[in-house]
């Protein structure tokens, strides 16, 4: 018999590292140390923020690059699909090769630029007291989740478990629903919102086709 | 209460706040600011600590008490906080403030309480009164990314006592704070009456009875009558507007009887605009929720031009409303407007002329910002977020050295 399914959910409150850059150049060796729970914050928790909306760039790097006139930076930074990573430091390196390799110090702004904040994420699981063990008590847990527990299982628990399967996908292949978990695996999270990717899922479920 | 929120943010959030608030159990929080009524805090306060008490943590609301003299020291040091003005604290106004603070000690009981709550500077020096095993909060509501030095100073005295400090944005905090800070943003309570819905009937009849056209565009500014709100660039744009729209500008708000500059403002936009039939410079009682409330409602565009701004909620208020809004990019204006998705961010008159001009021309484009602009509230800027940022924050700060 497979493992229950234990739904979870994840709160966070944003903590200010106490670290604020103005140049390109600054940003860059920022990143080389900065906590990577900042990294976690700044390219994962804006799938939870905006991507609710019609925004142009998919995080908070990209956009600080536009909006301070380096908009190749800018698309360079957002087509990084954090979730091809479930290591921070991993993607820490891909983003820092990405800016070294893009940067042209000759472009550089005298003036300051608009300042770039490190802020990092104090995050907090929560037991959300439902398990399943049927796929039906599987849909219906997934129907009665939040957003964050979405969040949660489908964005942090591959970095917790340093896999590129995520949760729900894990689980139903455990219980031999492998077509349902893949199609769930290639959802592009970093595209859709939260909102459509749960209704999504909720269709693929429910779907007895596949 | 809390089952009153279901409809707008969906029951499996309110589910997460029990779930949360179950590892706050048996803990006491009190609130401490310097008044019940009027401003922001108390606003926010008023329904908070209710909340709180609803997920069944025992939670006060305390205020300080002082007189003309220690609230006109306050507010320089506020303003000072703020923005430096080249005034000077002396050491009179100083002994007077821990004078006024240890009189309070009497007042107000922190000793049965794990977690204190300090809003703002009027009430920081109670943290003397800290005692071992208890977490005191900061909880700042003001700019001071640009103190005056000797305001910093004298704040800094208590501020390295509390375990931690929280800003509405990081564009507020001071470079130099070494206490654990973070960032949790205001809110907006959606049953508040100047944020319920309201019927087109209401609407029409509210807009009716200050002579307002419902079926012409309308612009609206809300805001207190001051100079940094900028009514006066908000006329200008609206200038700009009309040479080739056919609308309508309410310039709402109000200014405290003892606060004459907010009087000469509201005069002079009085006098520049007297000839003016499309223009509505409205001085309302400071209770006119529902009057706000229809005016944002019955609106055909929103602007907030401020020249500086706090965090600026009416800015939320509006978007709440489905509509879309003209900002400033100042203060906490540019946290709330998304630019080109729930309004727009501009830098001039002109800037919010041109602005304007586009949603007025594009019932469409508005529509569509409108929706936006609400969805963004509904997930970042609604009290029930507040309240599960206040609840973590809690939970963290007592398990900050586990």
């Amino acid at each position: 018999m497979s493992r229950p399914f234990i739904f979870k959910s994840e709160l966070w409150i944003p903590r200010y590292t106490g670290i604020m850059v103005y140049s390109v150049r600054e940003f860059i060796e920022t990143l080389k140390i900065i906590d990577k729970f900042s990294i976690f914050y700044h390219m994962y928790i804006n799938i939870f923020n905006y991507h609710n909306l019609p925004t142009f760039y998919t995080n908070s790097i990209s956009f600080w690059f536009y909006k301070n006139g380096y908009l190749l930076l800018a698309e360079k930074i957002s087509i990084i699909d954090p979730l091809d990573y479930y290591d921070l430091d991993d993607l820490r390196n891909a983003l820092v090769q990405t800016l070294e390799k893009n940067y042209d110090k000759d472009l550089d702004k005298k003036e300051k630029l608009t300042p770039f904040y490190f802020i990092k994420a104090e995050r907090e699981i929560i037991d959300c007291e439902r398990i399943a063990n049927t796929l039906d008590q599987f849909i219906e847990g997934i129907k009665k989740s939040s957003i964050n527990s979405l969040f949660y299982h489908l964005i942090t628990s591959r970095i917790e478990n340093k896999t590129l399967v995520n949760d729900y996908s894990s689980w139903l292949l455990s219980i031999g629903e492998a077509k349902k978990a893949e199609k769930i695996n290639k959802l592009d999270l970093y595209i859709m919102n939260l909102y459509e990717v749960k209704k999504e899922i909720i269709k693929i479920l429910e779907n007895e086709t596949c | 209460m809390l089952e009153q929120y279901i409809p707008f943010v969906g029951e499996e959030t309110i589910f997460e706040l029990y779930l949360l608030s179950k590892k706050l159990k048996g803990i006491k929080v009190l609130h401490v600011s310097s008044t019940y009524k009027g401003g922001g805090v108390a606003e926010i306060l008023h329904r908070m600590v209710p909340l709180m008490n609803e997920l069944e943590i025992e939670t006060d609301w305390k205020v300080l008490e002082g007189d003309e003299k220690f609230f006109t020291f306050t507010k320089k040091l506020h303003n000072l906080l703020h923005i430096p003005c080249g005034e000077c604290i002396d050491s009179e106004e100083i002994v007077y403030y821990l004078k006024i603070t240890y009189e309070n000690f009497k007042k107000i009981d922190t000793e049965n309480y794990d977690v204190i709550f300090i809003h703002d500077p009027q009430p920081m020096g109670l943290i003397i009164k800290k005692r071992p095993g208890q977490k005191w909060i900061w909880r700042c509501h003001v700019d001071t990314s640009t103190p005056d030095p000797q305001a910093w100073d004298f704040l800094e005295n208590f501020l390295n006592a509390y375990d931690a400090c929280v800003f509405h944005m990081p564009e507020f905090i001071y470079e130099k704070i070494r206490i654990p800070t973070y960032t949790v943003r205001p809110s907006i309570d959606p049953l508040h009456p100047k944020n319920i819905d309201l019927s087109e009937k209401e609407i029409k009849t509210t807009l009716t009875k200050f002579g307002i056209d419902p079926e012409k565009p309308i612009i609206v500014q809300v805001s207190r009558f001051d100079k940094l709100k900028d009514p006066f660039g908000v006329f200008e744009a609206f200038k700009l507007v009309r040479k080739k729209y056919d609308c309508q500008l309410i310039l709402a708000g109000s200014f405290a009887p003892d606060d004459p500059e907010g009087e000469g403002v509201y005069k002079d936009l009085l006098n520049i605009t007297s000839d003016e039939k499309n223009v509505f410079v409205l001085n309302l009682p400071p209770d006119s929720h529902r009057e706000i409330n229809a005016f944002q409602r019955g609106a055909t565009v929103v602007v907030q031009k401020s020249l500086k701004e706090g965090f600026g909620l009416v800015v939320s208020e509006a978007m709440w409303k489905s509509k879309p809004v003209v900002g400033s990019n100042v203060g906490g204006i540019k946290r709330q407007i998304v630019h080109g998705v729930t309004g727009y961010l501009v830098n001039s008159v002109e800037g919010a002329a041109v602005r304007i001009k586009q949603l007025l021309a594009n019932k469409e484009f508005r529509d569509n910002m409108g929706f936006h602009a609400k969805e963004r509230v509904r997930h970042r800027f609604l009290i029930i977020r507040h309240l599960r940022d206040y609840l973590l924050l809690i939970y963290k700060i007592l398990h900050q050295n586990s």
